[in-house]
Formats: C-alpha cells, sequence, structure tokens
C-alpha cells in the first residue's frame, strides 16, 4: 500500500503492524484511538453489563488493539491501567453471553444465528470449539437413524 | 495494475484490491470444510506482485526506513500467500479421493478445483498412498480382501459443518433447514454487513460467488 509521507513531528496514520514495528525501534509516538478513553470504555462497560444483547463495539478491533497499544506503547495511553481493566471487563461480559448463546444454540438446536455485534476476536476465540461441539452433534444425532444418509466411515 | 494471462478474464486490480482478493481466498480456504475453486489469476498477480517489490528493494538506495517497511510487507503477503497454498495442501491430502473424483467428473464450463501442479500433487499422492497400502498391508491378506476402494474409506469433507460467514452482498431467501423433525425450514435474509452462524451446505454457492465471506 502507499504510506506516508512521513514529517517529524506531524501525525501521520499507518497500518497497527507498522505503528507497532515504528514504536518497538523508538521511532515515534503512538496516539490511541478516541474510544481508547476511561469516560467512554466506563459507559460502554456498563451498557454491555445492562443489557442481554450484545453492545456495538467502537471498533471491530477493540481487543487486540488494546492489548497491542497496552503492551508495547503504555507509555503514550494516558490512565493505561484503568483501561487494561475497564476493557476487560468488558471483554469477559460479552464472552459470558457468547457462552450463553451457545449453550443455548446447541441446547434448542438451532440452525441459524445472526451475530452482528460480535468482533473478529470474540467469534474466533470461541468459535472453533463450537462448529466442532456442533459438528460432533451432527453425527450423534444421524448415526440414531440408520439407513438415512449417515456413513458409517464418517468420522 | 497487473493483468492476467492466459485466463478468460482480463482481471484488472490495484495492488490493494489484489491482496484483499488473496486475504478473503485465504480466509475462505481457511474456514470452508472442502476445497474451494481454486485461484490461479489471484496466485499469478500476487508472485508478479512480490517479485516487482523485491526488484524495487534490489535497486532503491540504503535508505533503512523504507527499505525495511518495504521487506516487511513482502514478508506479510508471502505469509498469507504460504498459508493459503497450505491450506490447500492439508485438504487434498485430506480428502485426496474425493478432490481427484470431483476433477475429473468436472464438466467443460465448470472452474476447476486444483490446479494443474495441485492435481499432478493429487495424483501422485493417491498413487504412492496406494502402492504403500498395498505392499504393507493388502498383499498379505487373503486375496478376496485385497481391494480397497479408497473413495469409499477416506472420509469426505463434511458439508453440513457450521461455519462463520460475513455477508458482502445482500441475499434474500436463503432457505434454513431443520434440524429437528418438529421444527420447520424457513427463509432469511442477508443483509450487507451482517454476520451469521449457519451450516456451510446452504451457503457454499454464496462462498464461490463472492456473496459471502467465512470468518
Amino acid at each position: 500500500g502507499d504510506l506516508g509521507p512521513f514529517n517529524p513531528g506531524l501525525p501521520v496514520e499507518v497500518p497497527v503492524w507498522l505503528a507497532i514495528n515504528l514504536k518497538q525501534r523508538q521511532k515515534c509516538r503512538l496516539i490511541p484511538p478516541e474510544w481508547m478513553d476511561v469516560e467512554k470504555l466506563e459507559e460502554i462497560r456498563d451498557q454491555e453489563r445492562k443489557e442481554d444483547t450484545f453492545t456495538p463495539m467502537p471498533s471491530p478491533y477493540y481487543m487486540e488493539l488494546t492489548k497491542l497499544l497496552l503492551n508495547y506503547a503504555s507509555d503514550n495511553i494516558p490512565k493505561a491501567d484503568e483501561i487494561r481493566t475497564l476493557v476487560k471487563d468488558t471483554w469477559d461480559t460479552r464472552l459470558a453471553k457468547l457462552r450463553l448463546s451457545a449453550d443455548s444454540f446447541v441446547r434448542q438446536q438451532e440452525a441459524h444465528a445472526k451475530l452482528d455485534n460480535l468482533t473478529l476476536m470474540e467469534i474466533n476465540t470461541t468459535g472453533t470449539f463450537l462448529t466442532q461441539a456442533l459438528d460432533h452433534m451432527y453425527k450423534l444425532r444421524t448415526n440414531l437413524q440408520p439407513g438415512e444418509s449417515a456413513h458409517s466411515q464418517d468420522f | 495494475g497487473p493483468d492476467s494471462d492466459g485466463g478468460s478474464e482480463e482481471l484488472v486490480l490495484t495492488p490493494a484490491q489484489l491482496i484483499r482478493s488473496l486475504e478473503q481466498a485465504w480466509l475462505n480456504e481457511k474456514f470452508a470444510p472442502e476445497l474451494l475453486e481454486s485461484k490461479p489469476e489471484i496466485i499469478e498477480c500476487v508472485v508478479e506482485q512480490l517479485d516487482h517489490m523485491e526488484a524495487n528493494l534490489k535497486r532503491a538506495k540504503r535508505e533503512d526506513l523504507k527499505v525495511s517497511v518495504h521487506r516487511m510487507e513482502i514478508e506479510r503477503i508471502r505469509y498469507v500467500l504460504s498459508s493459503y497454498l497450505r491450506c490447500r495442501l492439508v485438504k487434498i491430502e485430506k480428502f485426496f479421493p474425493h478432490v481427484l473424483e470431483k476433477e475429473k467428473s468436472r464438466t467443460e464450463g465448470e472452474p476447476s478445483i486444483l490446479s494443474p501442479e495441485e492435481f499432478a500433487f493429487a495424483k501422485e499422492y493417491m498413487a504412492n498412498t496406494e502402492t504403500y497400502l498395498k505392499n504393507v498391508a493388502l498383499k498379505h491378506m487373503p486375496p478376496n480382501l485385497q481391494k480397497v476402494s479408497l473413495l469409499k474409506s477416506v472420509p469426505k469433507p463434511n458439508l453440513d459443518s457450521f461455519v462463520f460467514l460475513r455477508v458482502l452482498e445482500r441475499q434474500e431467501n436463503i432457505l434454513v433447514e431443520p434440524e429437528t423433525d418438529e421444527q420447520r425450514e424457513y427463509t432469511i435474509d442477508l443483509e450487507e454487513g451482517s454476520q451469521h452462524l449457519i451450516r456451510y451446505k446452504t451457503i457454499a454457492p454464496l462462498v464461490a460467488s463472492g456473496a459471502v465471506q467465512l470468518i
């Protein structure tokens, strides 16, 4: 892609991988995104705890960005520790909801679910487990009825 | 932008679009239970692009920052490309008799799921497996048990697996089949930008057409 221009003292937008790399080489200072602010994150955490549904997050990569920025550039983030705790609390609440949803999905043998406000990180944290569990359930169920499309060699 | 040669379609994409296509193909391949169509145009163009970038780097002055940034970019793209090709090879090895059968029974206009190199690899893999099985086990069996149909014994990809997807192009009236006898089938609309969990079989054609992206 196209990057730059890089002028000293002037902020420039770059992909995260480059930002982290430059920061590690002590060539720059990182500027946190607008939503990475204690008040905003408190609002989000509270809303997440209040509602049964998933709150839309300010960034589809909120977890990844928080982890990366707090690991490599915490000196550029005001109130870094509070932010870390707030994001973790929100994440924990969301994952708990996700686990409940997944449980009910499997129990009620649903065929479809809409997951608009989930971020990729959340989906991939539980996703493999959930899809494999669903596969096992499917195999157990179809093998109950011999003579259907069940293939005994499908393991 | 890079043009594809040898294909029936002219593919003119900006480098950014090309990499985006590669990433989409990579993710789809990663999360799909079966081997997807091969994408020779994308691979060819990406390799060309990488060669181009390498050549530029060789010619560039020893400007530490610029050179290292471009080098990182090349490594990142190369990683995605390797991961994509490796993912395909894993599936080819896992489902080899079915992959070959599908390719052999393909009709004229249908797109290929194997590149010529992958096809050669699959055939060799099958031949080697058959020979190995015969020499290690089958020839020591009683005569009436010496034949094994790999097509019947090697498990097929499970197209009923659930997958996660994001909708790129709005789709209407997708039929959702019931899981149990008590449930009824129903249809759903897939809004652009929405995310879903659903059986692969239902949406397989949408993956092939690029209307949805597996995540």
